[in-house]
């Protein structure tokens, strides 16, 4: 399945489409996207995402999300409901008012939390607020 | 130009994983920059959702930190070095009280940088640490301070020495069979509190305390207080069981250490027991309650129209006013309560052995006393009334953050329902959805 040009942020029933997308795909989406394993490992992370943090995606890939990509989301926030959703066996998808530190400004930005239990790879996707 | 490139990207990369936050921002506050671990530290704490001032951000867990910056007379320097700040209370035994610690230094006329760090296991350690030094110190200093006498089972007096005359003033006659509430001032201690003592000396081998003693002649000392017990043999009958008693006057350490201890354990505002402080007692307190449930109240106040006081009077009168809340409270509440200023124009008391109806009783004598009254601020008298919200523990409140959670709705509701009067919750009433009541429904 190829994902179409332009998936909006907000799109419902995103994450099998993410899933199986390619590379090229989630690089051409207008939002951050980071995908990462139930062990919280690094998986995917697109372009748009790799500009808006000043990060190569080598430097990313294959690390630890919330100690080593994105520790700013370590907290009951953000990183507590992806466990509470995976330890209840159930979906999550939320999305909240957040501020990250990009190159080190604060940026207030939405947060699409994504999971599901049937699926291997979970999703924070990050829109700049307008 | 590559290699360049990438030492930005390196370095970038050094300041995201940086295990502590940095912050820089103007005098003001406004943030310039910050790394991720400060915004993990901080979000949570953010009423609106924003990291766009460090004040803002902090003010209801550190409202000192505006003063403190704005009061720092030199050019540059350290505004204040490892602060503490108390951000939950914790439940015992289960989730660790919170606490974050906080370093600002001013690096130029515009410019402010902070270091925060959570030391939440550090604190702990800390503690229990601190208990063994003060036994220990009690132990091997200063042996002609002491008093010293055995105690019974309940906390009688049981022996005489001339020790006890020496450091208390009093004869045999007026102190054998005689509980040790004897040599505190009315309201200082309970006897809840004395039982309490005991079971926590059974419970750690020591039971240590600082606080005010009284003479026979009625004068005040400072005293460090120590209950153990004679045996610590499990299997001997109660009734066989007994306790020593040392009191040790330390009214010149105290005001040694005075200026110190008090800039860590008080508001500089008002005086009073600052966030770090309250939650200190609270989590002992709740430990008694959990060990032996019994009464325990909680008060939650908040000064009413704070913001128009502020706007119309200046923030000197709203100081002002702040002031004159805290001095009203201390005078409304008994000795062994603790009074204190939780953030911003937030204040809390802790009124252990006080069940619901005696805490509204508290808390309305309190809002009349400040409605009765007014503050002058350069000549121009100003009149503030107070909301406050009640709440009490019970089997249904799992902790200090759920009680002060109840307290803090009770105090919502004063606050819709108008104003300037007491209102409860009762955690039983809210899981049914029953109507809270107001203060005497």
């Amino acid at each position: 399945m190829t994902l179409p040009a332009h998936h909006a942020f907000a799109q419902p029933g995103l994450l099998p489409l993410l899933t199986s997308a390619s590379p090229e795909a989630l690089d051409s989406l207008d939002f951050g996207l980071i995908g990462f394993d139930a062990d919280g490992t690094v998986r995917q992370y697109n372009a748009f995402e790799s500009r808006a943090a000043g990060l190569s995606p080598q430097r990313v890939l294959g690390q630890s999300l919330f100690t080593h990509v994105a520790p700013c989301m370590n907290n009951f926030m953000v990183a507590q409901r992806f466990e509470d959703a995976a330890d209840a066996g159930s979906t999550l998808d939320d999305t909240i008012d957040y501020v990250l530190t990009l190159r080190m400004r604060p940026v207030k930005v939405k947060l699409r939390l994504l999971s599901d239990p049937a699926q291997a790879m979970r999703y924070v996707l990050i829109q700049r607020a307008l | 130009m590559d290699t360049l490139e990438s030492e930005y990207e390196a370095l970038l990369q050094f300041l995201y994983l940086a295990p502590v936050g940095i912050v820089q921002t103007a005098l003001d506050g406004s943030i310039a920059m910050i790394n991720p671990l400060s915004a993990q530290l901080l979000m949570p704490l953010s009423r609106d959702g924003t990291l766009d001032n460090l004040f803002d951000a902090l003010e209801q867990v550190a409202p000192e930190l505006r003063n403190l910056v704005g009061q720092f007379p030199q050019a540059h320097g350290t505004v204040c070095d490892s602060l503490r700040v108390q951000l939950s209370a914790g439940i015992p035994g289960k989730k660790d009280a919170r606490m974050l610690s906080l370093t600002v230094l001013k690096l130029d006329d515009s410019r402010l940088m902070a270091v925060i760090s959570d030391i939440t296991q550090a604190v702990k350690r800390e503690r229990q640490l601190k208990q063994s030094e003060a036994w220990f110190s009690a132990v091997l200093t200063g042996i002609t301070d002491y008093a010293l006498m055995s105690l019974d089972p309940s906390g009688r007096i049981e022996s005489w020495n001339q020790s006890i005359a020496r450091v208390t003033g009093h004869s045999e006659r007026s102190v054998i069979g005689r509980p040790i509430s004897l040599f505190h001032p009315p309201g200082a201690i309970t006897s809840d509190r004395i039982a309490d003592r005991l079971v926590e000396a059974d419970a750690n081998g020591w039971s240590l305390d600082n606080g005010w003693c009284m003479r026979a002649d009625g004068s005040r000392f400072w005293a460090n207080t120590m209950i153990a017990p004679l045996s610590r043999d499990d299997d001997l009958p109660e009734e066989e069981r007994g306790y020593a008693l040392i009191i040790r006057d330390i009214t010149d350490k105290r005001e040694a250490g005075d200026s110190l201890l008090r800039a860590s354990a008080c508001d500089y505002l008002t005086g009073i027991a600052n966030r770090r402080t309250f939650f200190e007692a609270a989590e002992l307190e709740l430990e008694r309650w959990r060990r032996f449930p019994r009464p325990l109240s909680v008060v939650v106040i908040d000064a009413d129209f704070f913001k128009q006081i502020n706007d119309s009077w200046g923030h000197p009168a709203g100081d002002e006013v702040l002031r004159n809340l805290a001095q009203t409270l201390s005078a409304t509440v008994r000795e062994i309560d603790v009074v204190a200023r939780l953030g911003g124009e937030e204040f809390a008391a802790l009124l252990p052995s006080t069940d619901l109806e005696g805490a509204l009783k508290l808390a309305e004598r309190f809002r009349t006393a400040v409605e009765g009254q007014q503050v002058m601020v350069g000549g121009q008298e100003i009149r503030y009334t107070v909301s406050v919200g009640v709440a009490s523990m019970d089997s249904q409140v799992s902790g200090m953050d759920q009680l002060l959670k109840l307290a803090d709705s009770a105090l919502y509701a004063a606050k819709k329902a108008g104003r300037n009067r007491v209102w409860h919750k009762r955690a039983d009433h809210v899981l049914a959805g029953l109507e809270d009541g107001t203060a005497w429904g």
